[in-house]
């Protein structure tokens, strides 16, 4: 991509390379460049209209209008009046920040992150060394089985959950009373509703994981491995010294986009939950739907969406620093 | 408005302009009732499949009118009218849900009830409340629910008690000799928390003198008769008598069949489907007036015809609105739907007059009240919920739960 796009911006740059035929590159001729890069433009411009009008239209648009949203009271009745709008500055980003159930929101959607991703990540990473190195004969069958949770609908997997979970007949239930327990109520209980959640999360996230690791696995070279055991290194040694500093960038690629899923968590709470008990499991993404389309308070929500967007912005960031290959 | 305000919010307007194309305003002329046109209606759920049938004998009578409907899903049908409110696309005739009333009619997109085609007397007092917004009425009531005490006669039976509880020291009584004696894994079935809970609470609530907004539109939810209802409600779960984790989307019907859940508080459609669905427990079943607090007053709920602000076919939409709320219509749609007629005449004749389930129902719709018509009426019942779910999990008492929710819901009322 590098050559085409420096080939084009910048054609004085360009020395009559190998890559000589790149568009409007030359520098003899330069009216039929002219012409030919004119035509190449037009094309060029054809070919993204399609993706700029869907982009302009279902983002960019959207995006411009919630950020002016944000500064104003918009609510129900602008629905149909939005001129009846009015500015009000910051207003509903200071009232954001001491209002009590967003903090608990905010606070929610970070004991998500902060158990949900580790514990993806790891065992993401576990099960895809396993695979990748154990069970020949029923890989795929594996490999196939965690990825299932993935691709199943959330109202399907919602529905197996609430089976496992149910305090009085479901799976779990079960298995308590076989060894004379009765079992807790998960997601009826302030407490636990949040870690069921996040197991629930962390099992059909791991397949994701799980795939992008396979693949880095995959692409650290054998003979790097065969030094590393002529070396002597055992299994955990060979891990630590060749498989995790090689599979860095997956990690990395793992862990912020991981990180950003869960920062925007909504569905699992949605069906799940709706939020409570009493809160407990009420997100930041959850928050603002229901802010937005259930009050229609939707300078407020829009609002929270920008708190939401540079809190991810920042994460990512920072993320990005942290866990770069400083190596290089 | 200050100069900076009014250009943001013409920039807003311009911005807003651009993703919702036409905003209101097609008014237009009025077509008259018997020139040929066009109507466009709404209507959900398993009323909107229905009403395809209903409108297919109402052409033959009225060859001029053709009457399109739409079925809308109930999940999606918010959504749709506020986009349709928004984008100036509403139905000539629509469907509404008491709940919906207030927040559409603040949209201003519906046309005021047309008085000298509609009597107020014809309806039940409830029914017509709720298409009313501070006193004008924009919804024609089409039919109405309300929710009564549903009771295994079989297992009460077996513990012991051949009466349906009148009050509700009789009801939590009945209820734990359900557990004792009857070897029921419940007494009552109440959500304990979630969205909507306040459907399941009103007829606590109502039923001991209490309301969420009095008259005047004043939050009143600390009233001493509300704390008494909470507290009572939140005994069911202090007690073990009602499952203090409800998932969404639970359906209580299955659980009555198989005798879990001896007692819940239903509307008409649960006749329907313990009929067809739990035929094994037919004849073991019936339907009480909601147990009296200070007296018996439940819920009403149903929907509304409503016509649309910008319909160029008012006159015709008025027309097919009445031929569905007369009498006759009225019964005609009970035949095919099971839904209560909201006209009080269309009781008195068929099956409606003979049924004794229904005529609980018949009686309870006279005293039931609606919930507030207010264009927040979600946020605010959303307020209730919490303070619910708060008593129900012992996480708060119902004084403290109430008492927050006062102040939460005068904020609301005061904006």
């Amino acid at each position: 991509m590098g050559t085409t796009t420096s080939a084009a911006a910048e054609p004085a740059k360009v020395k009559d390379g190998p890559g000589a035929p790149a568009p409007g590159a030359g520098r003899q001729g330069r009216p039929r460049g002219k012409r030919s890069m004119g035509v190449q433009n037009a094309a060029g411009w054809l070919f993204s209209t399609p993706f700029l009008v869907l982009f302009t239209v279902f983002m960019a648009f959207p995006i411009l209008a919630t950020l002016l949203m944000s500064f104003t009271d918009f609510g129900l009745r602008n629905v149909t009046r939005p001129w009846e709008a009015n500015f009000i500055g910051f207003e509903n980003y200071t009232e954001l920040f001491g209002d009590e159930k967003f903090l608990k929101s905010l606070f929610n959607t970070a004991y998500f992150v902060v158990v949900g991703v580790p514990l993806t990540i790891a065992l993401g990473l576990v099960v895809a060394v396993l695979l990748n190195n154990g069970i020949d004969r029923a890989r795929t069958f594996f490999r196939v089985g965690f990825y299932a949770p993935v691709v199943t609908t959330i109202v399907a997997v919602a529905v197996v959950w609430r089976f496992v979970l149910d305090p009085s007949d479901g799976l779990v239930a079960g298995l308590f009373s076989e060894v004379g327990l009765t079992a807790p109520d998960f997601l009826g209980s302030g407490t636990l509703a949040m870690p069921s959640m996040i197991a629930m999360a962390v099992w059909r996230n791991v397949g994701t994981v799980m795939v992008l690791f396979i693949a880095g696995l995959q692409a650290i070279p054998a003979e790097v491995r065969e030094a590393a055991r002529l070396d002597g290194a055992g299994v955990w040694q060979e891990f630590r010294g060749i498989t995790v500093p090689l599979l860095r960038p997956t990690l990395l690629y793992a862990t912020v986009i991981t990180t950003i899923g869960y920062l925007n968590v909504f569905e699992e709470p949605f069906v799940m939950t709706q939020g409570g008990p009493s809160d407990s499991t009420l997100t930041v993404s959850l928050n603002m739907y229901r802010e937005g389309f259930n009050f229609f308070h939707m300078g407020y929500a829009s609002a929270m969406a920008y708190v939401l967007f540079v809190v991810i912005m920042g994460i990512t960031v920072l993320q990005l620093r942290l866990l770069k290959d400083n190596t290089k | 408005m200050s100069r900076t305000a009014r250009t943001a919010s013409a920039a807003l307007t311009v911005a807003l302009a651009l993703g919702v194309s036409a905003c209101g305003g097609s008014g237009g002329d009025d077509v008259a009732a018997d020139a040929k046109q066009t109507l466009t209606v709404w209507a959900m759920g398993a009323e909107g499949e229905k009403l395809a049938e209903v409108a297919e004998v109402y052409e033959k009578a009225n060859p001029n009118v053709t009457v399109k409907v739409t079925p809308v899903g109930w999940d999606v049908a918010h959504q749709k009218l506020v986009s349709a409110a928004a984008a100036g696309t509403m139905p000539d005739v629509a469907q509404m849900g008491g709940s919906y009333m207030g927040e559409f009619a603040e949209l201003g997109v519906l046309e005021p009830v047309d008085t000298k085609t509609f009597d107020k007397g014809d309806f039940f007092p409830a029914g017509w409340s709720q298409g009313e917004v501070d006193g004008t009425a924009y919804g024609v009531p089409w039919y109405v629910d309300t929710r009564v005490l549903y009771y295994r006669t079989d297992l009460a039976k077996k513990a012991g008690v051949d009466k349906a509880p009148a009050d509700w020291q009789e009801m939590r009584s009945l209820a734990a000799a359900y557990q004792e004696k009857a070897g029921t894994k419940w007494g009552l079935s109440i959500q304990p928390s979630g969205l909507d809970t306040v459907q399941n609470f009103y007829p606590f609530l109502y039923s001991a003198g209490g309301a969420i907004l009095d008259d005047k539109g004043e939050a009143v939810i600390d009233s001493p008769e509300a704390v008494t209802a909470l507290k009572e409600y939140g005994a069911y779960f202090d007690k073990g008598l009602s499952n203090k984790s409800v998932q969404p989307g639970y359906d209580v019907v299955k659980d009555f069949g198989n005798g879990r859940v001896p007692m819940f508080f239903g509307g008409p459609w649960h006749v329907t489907l313990l009929n067809e669905g739990q035929p094994q427990i037919k004849g073991k079943w019936a339907v009480a007036p909601v147990p009296a607090g200070t007296s018996s007053v439940s819920m009403a709920g149903g929907s509304s015809l409503v016509v649309s602000k910008d319909s160029e076919h008012k006159a015709a939409a008025t027309a097919f609105i009445k031929y569905l709320t007369d009498t006759e219509g009225q019964a005609d749609w009970y035949e095919r739907t099971k839904d209560l007629p909201a006209n009080t005449a269309a009781w008195d004749s068929g099956k409606l007059a003979d049924d004794a389930n229904l005529q609980v129902f018949r009686k309870q719709m006279d005293t039931a009240k609606s919930s507030p018509s207010t264009a927040q009426l979600t946020e605010i019942t959303d307020k209730v919920d919490q303070a619910i779910a708060k008593v129900t999990q012992g996480k708060a008492s119902a004084e403290d739960a109430l008492k927050t929710a006062q102040s939460e819901i005068e904020g609301i009322v005061k904006q």
